[in-house]
């Protein structure tokens, strides 16, 4: 019935009226809620899920010598992530990226899961790749979903010097030191960080601000590209750090000590500078910093002559006998006639019925503190030490520095040990120890021990007449713009209070030392201008002895204190006297 | 008078407002999908297939309009029988698993569950004008609900719970506007709230205290009201003993009935990102082709059941109510002209197109903004879709048929 009349009720036409009408009541509410009154929320909300920040590395402060030219610089490098999600969709990227960087597929995942910081962000998995490599990925990218790279700056040495240990090395931060600086937001996975040396001291000042890049990203987490509207955040680089290092001076020392193990600290003893500082052997910077490869790690660290070790400030050995000063400055303040004493020596001393050998198996003779400091004999101080006593010694070794940190400007320095009386009765039993380590210990043999650091203190101690300044390597900070954030003034601290004669007197067997025709360390002997030095030849129980030469110079142009350490070099007149006779001899014609 | 005379004399009976609501409608989808395509800037064929169907269905439009409506009232059984065995041809053609929906002739899916809401709804505008004045009683009911349930039934296997709902919902309309007694009808669709008011305890308890009123003022016999009274407490509280007797996976299987299409990051991330784009949208939207979260592919669907929400991001609060407003006047002006037209044929398709236009719209807006559940319920004449756009354009094709203009001669 086609025709059959609609005779459908009003009501129920104004009851879907109404229905349809509160239907789209509901829905213009809802969105008016959503739009309108929660727009803001969500604004944020949208742009938090398509924008990424990326960071921009900051450069590390560049580190300068003293006379302004670089030592540590930076440089571009490649450095090739991975973005965890895109590759664990394909996990033939990482099979490929394996191939290229003949890195095994296990160490790769490895990396990423070290260096993860999200399931989109990139996470670093080399450094310091060369551009073959990179261009090689180009090529095949592909094939590489998911891997990415870009340029980072990193550490370049400049100077060829071996500054190795006062400069120390940067490596990529692991995870106890990212807890550590958890409270710092600056620092990520992959990030270097400054690991030995002035590089971790000055850690904070060297590392600089990360920056910001804003990337637009989509739902899978794909880089789109630069967000317009948002102003990147650029990287404030690192402070740099201007050093004391007189880079001609390092350069003529690392050319005398060649291939020799031990150490060279040579000092401004005016001011505290370190102008030259040597551990020798060092080690290849460049290698360290990067990514060392377990064979060459192996190698530095099963190498017998400790490349690692840094001598000059770790470096524990008995001082010999260029620790023989300090008894005389004693003798000098305490003793009325201390200057006028004589002992005969016969080659050896006898206590008890032990020998205690001199140096000079004939024997020195009658000899003076003068002739006893110049000519070495110990003898004399054997007799000496006897009158001065083991706490009377060590505390005024303490005063010039001895077994105590210096607070020089690296790290992991040792302090070295000065033994009293506690200390031998606590090593040896009371009433266990005699005489006999008293006699070692005044002619810096058994137990003292000293670093190089320490005695080139001591001669500068010396020449400035019971006046120390604090060792340092760094002479100012300063920031990219130029403003000087941290500069280190001079600052004297009395260690010893002596009389200027005892001072002269001690200065002047010195001089005589190196300048007499029987002073020992006559082999440093410079020409047309003075210095002052003390020998040592140090037991070594497990070799050759070690030869010490110490000293400094009073010259205007040459404020030098020093300490030089050949480690089984022999007897210190032999073989560490002329290698600073040499260096200074340079230092001398090129600075004329 | 030639087929041309007869289609102009024809347009003239043409209420040119339902077409014009119509283009508009289909203009803005077009819009918010070339939006897309150009955001992406690859050429995904999706706005030239979408003008296409456009462009296809106006002439069905046309075709829908102009034929005699007797001929849809003598052909309505036979379309109804082909569309049912339409429905069974993808069940067919299946392997097993996954969801079969269409028909593929060449490079194009046909999806025959959208072609039978046409027939269904033909076919219970044609039961209801030929039979029943006035529905007097429950039994009445039964072939139309059989008519309704058979492709429901069929649709479900595919699966498609939205389709079904689709097709429900005519059932429902319809019956209400042929006359059903308000009483029959609270109690018709009592057993299907009590089940859903099931899982909330309060909710299940207020749902009872309603019927128990309605039946008490009712004058059905007493055992008639405590049958439904004992229904629909056994159907709840069975509710809640099945649910918990399911296993988790089979619970899984009806909740992803619901959810058949949800991509791998889940429903809950769909919803959460049109939220956020329609938020980030604001009053006045971030601008044509400016929407970061379509632009970014942050947005599941976009080009189909979520278009909407690239049309919010980018045309603001304003453009989404201009389009509400235009499908408001489309369905208000079908309302009014099912009530207002001479026979009941004719009032019958007119609520029935208005019924799904309805039922689409208030769970498509209501699902991309977080009020309903995540069901795959296209936006008529916006979402993308060839069958599901040339099925809207007859049915508006229809509507305008039977709400022709009467003009005195």
């Amino acid at each position: 019935m086609l025709q059959g009349k609609n005779i459908v009720e009003g009501w129920r036409s104004l009851f879907i009226h109404g229905l349809l009408a509160i239907l789209f009541l509901i829905l213009i509410g809802r969105y008016y809620y959503l739009m309108v009154v929660f727009h803001e929320k969500y604004a944020e909300k949208a742009a938090a899920n398509h924008i990424r920040a990326v960071p921009v590395l900051a450069s590390r402060g560049v580190i300068y010598d003293s006379k302004g030219e670089i030592i540590v610089d930076n440089a571009p490098s490649y450095t090739i992530s991975v973005i965890p999600i895109e590759v664990n969709n394909k996990p033939e990227s990482i099979k490929r990226l394996s191939e290229v960087m003949e890195v095994s597929i296990e160490e790769i995942n490895r990396r990423i899961v070290k260096n993860r910081r999200g399931s989109f962000a990139p996470a670093k998995v080399f450094s310091r790749v060369p551009f073959e490599k990179i261009s090689h990925l180009q090529e095949h990218r592909l094939e590489l979903i998911g891997v990415t790279y870009s340029i980072e700056p990193i550490r370049s040495y400049v100077s060829k010097l071996d500054l190795s240990h006062a400069l120390g090395y940067t490596r990529e931060i692991n995870r106890d030191d990212l807890d550590r600086f958890s409270q710092d937001l600056d620092y990520q996975p992959g990030d270097q960080v400054g690991w030995k040396g002035l590089e971790k001291y000055y850690e904070a000042q060297l590392h600089g601000k990360r920056g910001f890049r804003y990337i637009e990203v989509n739902a899978l987490g794909q880089e789109i590209g630069e967000v317009i509207d948002r102003t990147p955040i650029n990287p404030i680089p690192g402070d740099d750090l201007y050093l004391s290092i007189d880079s001609e001076l390092q350069a003529v020392v690392e050319e005398a000590m060649s291939d020799s193990s031990g150490s060279v600290v040579i000092l401004n003893h005016r001011n505290g500078e370190i102008l030259a500082y040597l551990s020798s052997p060092g080690y290849d910077l460049e290698m360290l910093s990067g990514r060392i490869s377990s064979k060459d790690w192996d190698e530095l660290i099963t190498n017998p002559r400790k490349p690692l070790y840094d001598r000059g400030i770790q470096g524990l050995y008995p001082p010999g006998s260029t620790i023989k000063p300090l008894a005389a400055l004693f003798a000098l303040e305490n003793f009325s006639n201390a200057r006028e004493r004589t002992y005969v020596c016969r080659g050896s001393y006898r206590l008890g019925n032990r020998p205690f050998g001199c140096w000079k198996k004939s024997g020195h003779g009658k000899v003076n503190l003068h002739q006893a400091l110049e000519q070495s004999c110990n003898v004399y101080f054997f007799n000496l030490i006897q009158d001065i006593g083991l706490d009377e010694w060590s505390h005024m070794a303490r005063k010039f520095g001895f077994g105590k940190l210096s607070g020089i400007d690296i790290p992991r320095e040792n302090k070295g040990l000065i033994p009293d009386s506690r200390y031998m009765n606590q090593k040896y039993g009371v009433n266990n120890w005699t005489k006999g380590n008293l006699l070692n210990i005044v002619i810096g043999q058994g137990d003292v021990l000293v670093t190089p650091l320490q005695l080139a203190q001591f001669a500068g101690i010396i020449a400035e007449k019971g006046y120390l300044y604090k060792p340092h390597f760094v002479t100012k900070v300063v920031a990219k713009d130029g403003a000087i954030l941290q500069s280190v003034e001079p600052k004297a601290e009395l260690m010893i209070e002596a009389s200027e004669d005892s001072w002269k007197f001690i200065q002047g067997a010195m001089y005589s030392n190196v300048n007499d025709q029987k002073g020992t360390g006559k082999a440093a002997r410079q020409k047309n201008w003075t210095i002052y030095g003390k020998t040592g030849t140090a037991q070594n129980p497990h070799g050759e002895d070690h030869a010490w030469f110490i000293g400094f110079s009073l010259d205007e142009k040459f404020p030098y204190a020093w300490a030089v350490l050949l480690e089984n070099g022999g007897g210190g007149g032999g073989k560490a006297a002329p290698l600073i006779g040499k260096v200074l001899r340079k230092m001398a014609l090129l600075r004329k | 008078m030639n087929l041309r005379q007869y289609f102009f004399a024809q347009l003239r009976e043409l209420d040119w407002t339902i077409l014009a609501l119509t283009l508009l409608l289909c203009i803005s989808g077009l819009m918010g999908i070339y939006s897309i395509e150009v955001q992406h800037g690859t050429d995904t064929g999706y706005f030239a297939r979408q003008g296409l169907w456009t462009f296809l269905g106006v002439i069905l439009f046309f075709v829908a309009f102009v034929i005699p409506r007797k001929m849809i009232h003598n052909l309505a059984y036979i379309a109804y029988g082909v569309g049912i065995v339409s429905l069974f041809i993808p069940i067919l053609l299946s392997n097993g698993g996954g969801v079969n929906r269409w028909i593929t002739i060449g490079s194009f899916g046909i999806q025959p569950s959208e072609f039978m809401k046409i027939f269904l709804l033909v076919a219970l505008a044609k039961y209801f004008a030929d039979h029943k004045r006035r529905l007097s009683s429950v039994k009445e009911l039964l072939s139309p609900f059989v008519m309704t349930i058979v492709p429901t039934l069929l649709v479900l296997i595919q699966p498609d719970l939205g389709t079904a709902l689709v097709y429900f919902s005519i059932l429902i309309f319809v019956i209400f506007w042929a006359g059903i007694r308000p009483l029959y009808f609270f109690l018709l669709l009592a057993p299907a709230i009590s089940m859903l008011a099931a899982f909330q305890t309060l909710s299940f308890f207020l749902w009872m205290g309603l019927i128990i009123v309605v039946l008490y003022f009712s004058n059905l016999p007493f055992w008639n009201k405590a049958l439904n009274f004992s229904i629909n407490i056994a159907l709840g509280g069975i509710t809640n003993v099945l649910w918990a007797l399911l296993k988790p996976y089979q619970q899984q299987r009806i909740l992803s009935l619901i959810d058949s299409e949800s991509d791998p990051l889940g429903a809950g991330y769909q919803v959460s990102q049109s939220l956020t784009a329609f938020g980030s949208g604001g009053a006045f939207g971030k601008g044509f082709g400016e929407g970061t979260q379509t632009h970014l592919k942050f947005l599941p669907e976009q080009h189909t059941d979520f278009i909407m929400t690239v049309i919010g991001e980018e045309m603001g609060f304003i453009g989404v109510m201009v389009i509400i407003g235009l499908f408001y006047l489309l369905i208000a002006k079908l309302i009014t002209q099912a009530y207002g037209v001479k026979y009941r044929f004719d009032s019958v398709i007119l609520i029935g197109v208005s019924a799904i236009l309805i039922f689409h719209i208030f769970v498509n807006l209501g699902m991309i903004a977080g009020i309903m559940p995540v069901t795959g319920i296209p936006l008529p004449y916006i979402s993308y879709g060839g069958s599901f756009m040339l099925t809207m354009m007859i049915l508006s094709g229809l509507s305008a048929n039977m709400a022709r203009i009467r003009r005195a001669v």
